[in-house]
């Protein structure tokens, strides 16, 4: 008699994050608030590559050309003489006449000034006369989402603004986490002098208001960029996530679990960051979820203030400041295009971190 | 008990003595400035709104009249002057019993304008210590003015009490000036508000802080004050009985503000309430909510209340808002910095050789001041060609500027100087180095626009910027230094003269207002030479031609000058632009029953 053997399988218990990914994918909510930011996620690193908007600058419709959905409110044509639905920086259509051709009857008296570049641009003007004129390219009357004053479309300026808005938004939020885990980490493990000092630290950061502290560093470093916005994000932004880490390592340092690895000898690294750090890693997510939003706001105050970012780019921020003169003339579309679009991306992720939050509870197991 | 009895009567005698109904002082006019003031020293400051406040604060020697077109001189603290000895001898009557509002600084005691006071006043200009950026109105014209200034330059303190024998005064109230050179827009300089009298008492019981003190002898005398916000002027009670008796032009509404102005009292209004709003959005809504009374410099908002063809919208109508409208005499240009160097950095825009000449006339041709002019300025200005704007004496109204917009020529241009572009779109200098442009710029949404039409028609050419953004206040004072690179400025008629327009680009004028630092020999000759010239066809031909230097050595881009659409709510009564007077509504009056 031969032993029967019935195949046995272990069953896997799920770890913390399968569990979590499983009461995740539960959420209806979660997964539409996950899809609709993985598709802004996309968009952001699909006009980052330059695959979409890329030419978001150029200027393709009327200023203030009306968007296509809207068109019964078409404006009505300019007046004469207004070179409207030329290409402005067309330079073969753009040429003025000079004034030795017409309008010059005034200059005719005898001079001695000499032009030292006379012969250079006698040279330019016989060579641009006789260049190729480019075709001329209508400026479109409308557009999608209409066009901004100088005629560019409003629907490539949310795209790449998202750019700059998401970006800022995810890589301060970064920066503010992980200052404030290691700030945490430290005051929490530690304790005594060491946390007393963090803990001074952070009380200056938490006293000043925040729009204030971030306004007057934004005048301090008096640059504008990308990287400052983030600078000045991530710098002060770290508070919230020191307190909870803070928090958690003081909780943490005491278990069992822990004071083994100490009986092992383990070293205090090793013990911060290999045994506490994943049991509180889930805080860490959240804070980076919570921040991403907090950040894009703020961004957009930011630029909206003028402290931004500087001219050639284009943040919702910015967008928003330039359509405060705009509304009162009754261009709302700029506005409208970035709002909504900076909505839709706050509440879903919003949605989503609320949602993350429920998932990582290990009380809700 | 005793005191305000005795202070009626004061009050009842004063009201019969004058004739007139005083100032209401239970109508306050309100309007806004877009810019803050700097300070309400005459001879400290440079800009148009504090001239503004200084205009009804104090008194200058002449002034205007309110309705003759063109701008005709008028007395003011003294009658027209004798003018003797070929253009080169003024002599002032200055009008007894006008006093200056009291202040501690008089120790109690009530003190008379007298001619000392305009000769001090004169004498600050060139004291190096006020580091006034009008000196230039007095330099080298008043005898023996120039050695006193040379002098404190040496031992670092001007000589107030040195007589000199360009300030004659036989008697307490007459002041002769004598001019080393005849100069036939003098009388023009001293009905400008910058030149208006100050008590010497005063100046130097406030010092450096003599900016916020200010105690004259005009209309209005300040109430309360908040830094870059509001400034609160009350009429000034001891003012000088002066009835409102301008005599109607051609232009068809003078008839109307006669009627409607003559025989009151000036000022009318009691309060003037300014209040200072960056925003043009906010302006127009204050304005449209009935907040203020009357605005201006709207036109990044205009097509809210003008038609294409420049009228006043059917709504604004219907609520009986009029529009007053005139070209500025003024013009608007970006200059750029001529200096080799800027401080000890190397200036890419600067200097005279041909190359760097190229690249300033290709800044110029890449300059799409067609976009300024259709989207910033919402067609409301007209384009620069002339440096002499029109409604000022000596304005060319035929003249088509040599530059004209051609981005291909520009690049074309620099290309065959030299200036080749990398890999990267931008051009290099001739050297090999890289180029860059730093463009001044304010940190509003105006200069933000400013910023983008640069960056724009910069990267028409390759030629790469840098956007420097600080305050007004801070980029004046970098400007007055020659430390900004390119930036954007304007300049408004102090006079109506032609004159005060070309002495924008003369050499020893840099640090004051020759902003691009400018200095070319042959346009300092010409300059010189025109300035002992009546206005006529010889000084024009004179001005034709260092327009075409200016044009040669492009160190500006010429732009444009702006329509004024004044808006007027109903209530206000009597009010016509004037093109010199900033503060043209010391003349008018409030209807309070129109509100």
């Amino acid at each position: 008699m031969s032993a029967i053997t019935i195949p046995h399988e272990h069953e896997v218990s799920p770890g913390l994050w399968a569990l979590a990914w499983r009461r995740l994918k539960a959420d209806r909510i979660a997964m539409i608030s996950l899809a609709i930011v993985a598709f802004f996620v996309a968009m952001m690193l699909a006009s980052s590559l330059g695959l979409v908007a890329g030419d978001w600058s150029k200027e393709v419709g009327t200023n203030y050309a009306t968007p296509t959905w809207f068109k019964d409110d078409v404006a009505p044509p300019p007046p004469p003489g207004t070179p409207e639905g030329k290409p402005q920086d067309d330079p073969t259509v753009q040429a003025e006449p000079h004034a030795e051709g017409k309008g010059a009857e005034d200059r005719k008296d005898e001079s001695s000034v000499v032009d030292p570049l006379a012969d250079v641009l006698k040279e330019v003007r016989t060579e641009t006369a006789n260049a190729v004129q480019a075709p001329v390219v209508a400026r479109l009357e409308t557009l999608p989402f209409g066009a901004d004053k100088w005629g560019r479309d409003v629907l490539k300026k949310v795209i790449k603004g998202s750019e700059t808005s998401i970006f800022v938004g995810l890589a301060s939020a970064v920066v503010a986490v992980f200052l404030g885990t290691i700030l945490g980490a430290l005051a929490g493990f530690y304790g005594k002098w060491i946390d007393d000092v963090m803990n001074w630290f952070y009380n200056i950061f938490t006293s000043i208001p925040y729009l204030l502290l971030i306004l007057a560093i934004a005048a301090v470093l008096n640059k504008k960029g990308m990287f400052t916005i983030i600078l000045i994000l991530g710098l002060t932004g770290w508070t919230g996530t020191f307190r909870l880490i803070r928090g958690e390592y003081l909780k943490h340092k005491e278990r069992e679990y822990v004071r083994a690895a100490d009986a092992i000898g383990a070293s205090n690294t090793r013990r911060m960051f290999v045994h506490i750090f994943p049991n509180v890693s889930h805080v860490v997510l959240v804070q980076i979820s919570i921040l991403v939003v907090a950040f894009i706001k703020t961004e957009v105050i930011l630029s909206f203030l003028g402290f931004g970012v500087p001219v050639d780019v284009v943040s919702w921020g910015s967008m928003l400041n330039e359509a405060q003169s705009e509304m009162i003339l009754g261009k709302w579309w700029q506005l409208a295009a970035a709002g909504t679009t900076m909505a839709i991306l706050v509440t879903a992720f919003s949605l989503f971190t609320d949602a993350l939050r429920d998932a990582l509870d290990p009380k809700l197991k | 008990m005793m005191g305000v009895w005795r202070s009626l009567a004061m009050l009842i005698l004063g009201a019969m003595a004058t004739g007139a109904p005083a100032a209401d002082m239970g109508k306050t006019l309100r309007i806004t400035f877009q810019v803050a003031e700097t300070g309400f020293d005459p001879v400290r400051i440079h800009d148009y709104y504090s001239g503004t406040v200084i205009e009804t604060v104090y008194d200058s020697l002449l002034g205007y009249d309110y309705l003759a077109r063109p701008s005709k001189l008028a007395p003011r603290a003294a009658e027209l002057p004798q003018v003797t000895d070929g253009g080169r001898t003024y002599t002032f009557k200055i009008r007894k019993g006008i006093l200056f509002t009291p202040d501690a600084a008089f120790k109690g005691k009530r003190r008379e304008l007298v001619a000392e006071d305009f000769a001090y006043t004169i004498k600050r200009f060139l004291d190096p210590k006020n580091r006034s950026p009008y000196a230039f109105f007095f330099e080298g014209k008043i005898l023996g003015l120039d050695d006193l200034a040379a002098e404190a330059k040496k031992s670092g303190r001007f000589d107030y009490d040195r007589k000199i024998p360009g300030f004659e005064i036989p008697d307490s109230h007459t002041l002769r000036i004598k001019l080393k050179d005849p100069d036939y827009t003098f009388s023009q300089i001293l009905a400008f508000s910058q030149t208006s009298a100050v008590a010497r008492e005063v100046i130097e019981t406030y010092g450096e802080e003599s900016n916020f003190h200010p105690v004259g002898t005009g209309p209005y005398m300040l109430d309360k004050y908040v830094r870059s916000s509001k400034i609160f002027l009350k009429a000034n009670p001891d003012y000088r009985k002066e009835t409102w008796d301008f005599k109607p032009g051609a232009d068809p509404r003078d008839k109307d503000i006669v009627a409607r102005m003559k025989g009151k009292q000036i000022p009318a209004i009691g309060n003037v309430e300014i209040s200072i709003v960056e925003e043009s959005q906010a302006r127009m809504l204050a304005f449209e909510n009935g907040e203020t009374d009357l605005e201006y410099q709207l036109w990044d908002v205009s097509t809210r209340f003008m038609t294409e063809d420049n009228k006043l919208v059917p709504d604004f109508v219907k609520k009986g808002i009029r529009l007053d409208r005139i070209v500025d005499p003024e013009i608007t240009y970006t200059y750029m910095n001529t200096l080799d160097k800027i401080g000890d950095q190397p200036n890419p825009v600067g200097g005279f050789t041909r190359e760097r000449i190229a690249l300033r006339r290709a800044i110029a041709m890449a300059y799409n001041l067609g976009d300024q002019i259709r989207i910033i300025r919402k067609n409301q200005s007209v384009k620069a060609e002339y440096p002499i704007p029109p409604g000022v004496t000596g304005h060319e109204p035929a003249w088509k500027n040599n530059i004209r917009h051609d981005p291909a020529g520009a690049n074309a241009l620099l290309e065959r100087v030299g200036y080749k572009k990398g890999a990267d779109g931008y051009r290099s200098q001739p050297d090999g180095t890289p180029l860059l442009i730093r463009y001044s710029t304010t940190p509003d949404e105006r200069g933000r626009l400013f910023a983008e039409l640069m960056k724009k028609s910069m990267d028409s050419i390759g030629v790469r910027i840098d956007i420097h953004i600080d305050k007004f206040p801070e980029l004046l004072k970098a400007e007055k230094q020659c430390r900004l690179m390119v930036r954007g400025a304007a300049w408004i008629a102090d006079y109506p003269d032609g004159d005060n327009f070309m002495q924008l680009l003369y050499g020893p004028n840099a640090y004051q207002s020759n902003n691009a630092c400018y200095k070319s020999a042959e346009y300092d000759k010409l300059y010189e030479k025109s300035k002992l010239m009546p206005d006529g066809a010889e000084r024009n031909k004179l001005y034709r031609e260092m327009t075409k230097i200016m044009e040669r050595d492009t160190p500006w881009i010429m732009n444009d000058s702006r329509y004024r659409n004044t808006l007027l709510h109903k209530q206000v009564v009597g009010y016509k632009k004037h093109p010199i007077l900033h503060a043209d509504w010391v003349y008018i009056d409030l209807d309070k029953r129109a509100k």
